[in-house]
C-alpha cells in the first residue's frame, strides 16, 4: 500500500461518515419535534430546564441515561412519584432522606421554581425515546411494578397510594421513600378500618406520629387506599 | 531540546501534572461518597454534584493542557523553526490557568451552567474561546511561516481546528432537551472519539517515529489509515449515544453498526506500534518511554475498545446505559487513552526539556505498574457495579436505592483500588517534575 492509498483512505473515510452523519442531523432534527412534543414547550417547561442546570441536578441524577450516577433518573421521575413526590423531596431533602444513607442538598428552591421543575419533568415524560429506561417502562413491567400494577388494576386503592404522594414517605415491594416504615405487609398487623383511621389522623392515634394527616385525600379515596393496604399480607 | 521555544512545552506539562493529581484527589472522594454516608450538613456545603464537576473539568483541562503543550513541543520540530510567538503562547497558558481557577471557585458557589461536563458558565466560554484562537493562530503561522507540512503537522492543526470547533456547539441555551443532548455529544463524544484521536494519532506518529527511527513515510501512511478508520467508525458512531434520547429509530442501527468498527482503528494502532518497535533502527535510550507508549495503546484498546464494544450494541446497551459500566468504560478509556498518552508525552519530551539525556526510571516504572494495575481493578469493580445495577434496577425493577446497596461494597473496593491510583499518581507526578540523571545508564540494543 503506497501513501498515496493510505490517503485516499483517510479521504473517503472521512467523507463518506460525515456526510451521512450530517444528512442524517437535518433528518433529525426535523423528527425531533414530534417526538419529543416540542409543541408542548412552554414558557414553564422552559423555565423548569433552567432551575434543573441552574441547580446542577444533573451532575448527581441522569436524565435520559446521561449525567451524574449518583442519584436516580429522572426522565419518567413524574410517573414515578408525580409531582407531589418531586415537590416533597426537593423542598426539604433532609427529611426527604433523613433515613436514607445517600443524601440529597437542600438548595432552598422556590415554591416556584419546583413547580417549573416538576413542569419540565412532565414534559421530559411524555419524550418517545425507546422506552427508556427500563425499570420505568409501562411495557417491560418489573417485579415489583408488576404487582403493583396488577394491583392497581384490581384496586382503585393502588393508584391512590402510587399517584397521591404516600410513596414519598412509604416503600411498597423495594421501590418508594424510606422516612416511613415499609408496608409491604402493613394488612398482616392492621384492618381496613384502622388504617382509614390512621391516614385520616395520625396524631389520634398515635400523639409521636411523624406522619401528617392526609388531609388531600377524599373519603373515597382513603377508603380505597385503606382497603389495598389491608389486602397486603 | 533542540529549540527555544520547546521550552513553552515545559510549562504546560508543570501545569497539567498537579492538576491531574487533584483530579484524582477529587475522584476518592467521589468515592467517599458511594461507600459511606456523608452527612447532610456536609451535602448542603459541598454536593456530590459539584465534586463531580471539579473531578470531570479537571479531567478535561490537564488533558487539553498536555496536549498543547505536546504540540508546542512536536511543531518546531517537525516545521524546523521556532514557534511564531513564545508571549502568546504564555498569555495563552496564563488565560486558561485564571479561567480554570475560576470555573473551580465558581462551582463551588453554585456558579454553573448545569450541563455535566460542560459546566463553564458562559463569559469564562468566551475565555476558552480567546485562549483556543491565539493557540490556533500560534500554531498555524508557525506552520504556514515554515511551509515544511508533513502529514504528521496536517493531522495535528486539523485536529485542534476540529477540537475548537466542536466546543461551539456545547455553549448556548438548548430549549428542547433533545436536541441539546444531541449537540452535547458533538462536543463530547466527537471530541474524544473524533478529534482527540487526531491529536493522539499524530502525538503518538511522532513520538514512535523519533523513538524508533523508522521511516516518515512508514509512520505516515499508517497515521493516515489509523485515523480515516477513527473518523469513517467515530463520527457517524456518534450515533450509540443517541439511542434513548428521543431521536429517531434509525440511529440504533448506525449507532450499533459504525461503533462496532470502532475497535478496528485501535487495533490497527497497537499493532502499527508494535511493528515499529520490532523495526526499530535506534538504540533505546529510555526504555521507560516505550513502556507508557505500549501501555497507552494496549490499554487503550481494552478501555475504549473492548469495553465501549461490549455495551454499545442496542440490545445490550438499553440495560446498562447511564449505569455504572458506562463509568467503568469511561475510567478505563480516558486513562488508557489519554491520561497514558500525556504521561508518554510527558516522558518523552521532560527529560530533555530538563536536560537529563538518561534519566533514572525507577520511580516511573513503579507508577506506571502501580497506576495500570489500580485502574484495572477499578475498571472491573465499577464493571461489577454496574452489571449489578443493570440487573437488579434495570432487569428486575428493585429500586435505585436497594441497587445501590448491593453496589456499595464493589465501590469500596473502588476507593480502595482508587488509593493506590493515588499513590501511583503523586509518584509520576513527583517523578516528571524532578527527573535525575541515571547512574549507570541503562541502555538495551
Amino acid at each position: 500500500m503506497s501513501k498515496r492509498i493510505a490517503f485516499w483512505i483517510f479521504l473517503i473515510g472521512t467523507l463518506s461518515s460525515s456526510a451521512l452523519f450530517l444528512f442524517l442531523t437535518f433528518d433529525t432534527q426535523r423528527q425531533v419535534e414530534a417526538l419529543s412534543h416540542a409543541d408542548r414547550i412552554d414558557d414553564r417547561v422552559i423555565a423548569g430546564k433552567r432551575a434543573f442546570q441552574k441547580y446542577n441536578c444533573n451532575d448527581c441524577h441522569t436524565i435520559l441515561g446521561f449525567g451524574g450516577y449518583y442519584a436516580p433518573d429522572l426522565t419518567r421521575v413524574i410517573r414515578r412519584v408525580g409531582a407531589e413526590g418531586v415537590r416533597y423531596r426537593v423542598t426539604d431533602p433532609g427529611k426527604a432522606f433523613a433515613n436514607g444513607w445517600r443524601k440529597m442538598p437542600n438548595q432552598h428552591l422556590a415554591a416556584a421554581e419546583i413547580d417549573d421543575l416538576a413542569a419540565f419533568f412532565t414534559w421530559v415524560d411524555g419524550i418517545e425515546n425507546g422506552d427508556w429506561p427500563p425499570q420505568d417502562s409501562r411495557k417491560r413491567l418489573s417485579r415489583a411494578g408488576e404487582r403493583l400494577v396488577a394491583s392497581a388494576a384490581a384496586s382503585p386503592g393502588a393508584a391512590v397510594f402510587q399517584t397521591r404522594g404516600c410513596m414519598s414517605c412509604h416503600t411498597l415491594h423495594g421501590a418508594g421513600g424510606t422516612f416511613g416504615p415499609v408496608l409491604d405487609t402493613i394488612g398482616a398487623r392492621l384492618s381496613a378500618g384502622q388504617i382509614e383511621r390512621y391516614v385520616q389522623d395520625p396524631k389520634a392515634v398515635n400523639p409521636k406520629a411523624n406522619m401528617p394527616a392526609q388531609t388531600g385525600l377524599t373519603d373515597r379515596e382513603r377508603e380505597e387506599v385503606a382497603r389495598f393496604l389491608s389486602s397486603l399480607k | 531540546m533542540e529549540f527555544r521555544s520547546q521550552k513553552i512545552a515545559y510549562w504546560y506539562f508543570v501545569a497539567a501534572l498537579p492538576l491531574f493529581l487533584l483530579q484524582v484527589v477529587l475522584g476518592l472522594w467521589l468515592a467517599v461518597n458511594y461507600t459511606f454516608t456523608v452527612p447532610q450538613s456536609v451535602v448542603d456545603v459541598f454536593p456530590f454534584a459539584t465534586a463531580r464537576a471539579f473531578h470531570t473539568n479537571l479531567l478535561v483541562l490537564w488533558i487539553l493542557l498536555g496536549f498543547m503543550g505536546g504540540t508546542y513541543y512536536i511543531v518546531p520540530e517537525e516545521t524546523r523553526s521556532e514557534i511564531y510567538s513564545t508571549a502568546l503562547a504564555y498569555v495563552q497558558l496564563v488565560a486558561l490557568l485564571l479561567t480554570g481557577v475560576a470555573a473551580l471557585v465558581g462551582f463551588a458557589f453554585g456558579w454553573t451552567k448545569g450541563r455535566p461536563l460542560l459546566e463553564i458558565p458562559f463569559p469564562l466560554n468566551l475565555v476558552v474561546v480567546a485562549g483556543a484562537l491565539i493557540f490556533l493562530f500560534n500554531v498555524g503561522m508557525t506552520m504556514f511561516r515554515a511551509k515544511r507540512w508533513t502529514v504528521i503537522q496536517g493531522t495535528l492543526l486539523g485536529g485542534l481546528v476540529f477540537l475548537a470547533g466542536l466546543y461551539l456547539f456545547g455553549i448556548p441555551f438548548y430549549r428542547n432537551l433533545v436536541i441539546d443532548w444531541y449537540y452535547w455529544w458533538w462536543v463530547i463524544h466527537l471530541w474524544v472519539e473524533g478529534a482527540w484521536e487526531l491529536v493522539t494519532g499524530s502525538i503518538m506518529a511522532f513520538i514512535l517515529m523519533k523513538l524508533t527511527g523508522v521511516d516518515r513515510e512508514v509512520v505516515e501512511k499508517w497515521l493516515y489509515v489509523e485515523i480515516g478508520l477513527f473518523m469513517f467508525t467515530g463520527v457517524a458512531g456518534t450515533g450509540h449515544h443517541y439511542y434513548w434520547i428521543g431521536a429517531p429509530s434509525y440511529w440504533l442501527w448506525v449507532g450499533g453498526v459504525f461503533s462496532a468498527l470502532e475497535p478496528l482503528p485501535i487495533m490497527l494502532m497497537v499493532i502499527d506500534t508494535m511493528q515499529h518497535v520490532k523495526r526499530r533502527r535506534t538504540r533505546i535510550v529510555n526504555p521507560l518511554v516505550w513502556t507508557y507508549a505500549i501501555g497507552c495503546s494496549i490499554l487503550h484498546l481494552i478501555g475504549a475498545g473492548v469495553w465501549g464494544f461490549l455495551h454499545t450494541l442496542p440490545q445490550i446497551n438499553y440495560y446498562t446505559h447511564g449505569s455504572q459500566v458506562t463509568v467503568s468504560h469511561g475510567h478505563l478509556a480516558f486513562f488508557g487513552a489519554y491520561a497514558l498518552l500525556n504521561l508518554t508525552t510527558f516522558y518523552y519530551a521532560m527529560p530533555k526539556l530538563q536536560g537529563v539525556a538518561v534519566f533514572d526510571d525507577r520511580r516511573g516504572r513503579i507508577a506506571f505498574w502501580t497506576m495500570c494495575i489500580a485502574m484495572m481493578i477499578m475498571g472491573l469493580t465499577f464493571g461489577v457495579a454496574g452489571v449489578l445495577q443493570s440487573y437488579i434496577e434495570r432487569v428486575l425493577g428493585m429500586g435505585y436505592m436497594t441497587a445501590q446497596s448491593y453496589m456499595r461494597l464493589w465501590m469500596g473496593v473502588t476507593l480502595f483500588a482508587g488509593v493506590f491510583f493515588l499513590s501511583g499518581v503523586v509518584l509520576a507526578v513527583t517523578d516528571l517534575l524532578s527527573l535525575k540523571p541515571a547512574k549507570v545508564a541503562a541502555i538495551k540494543v
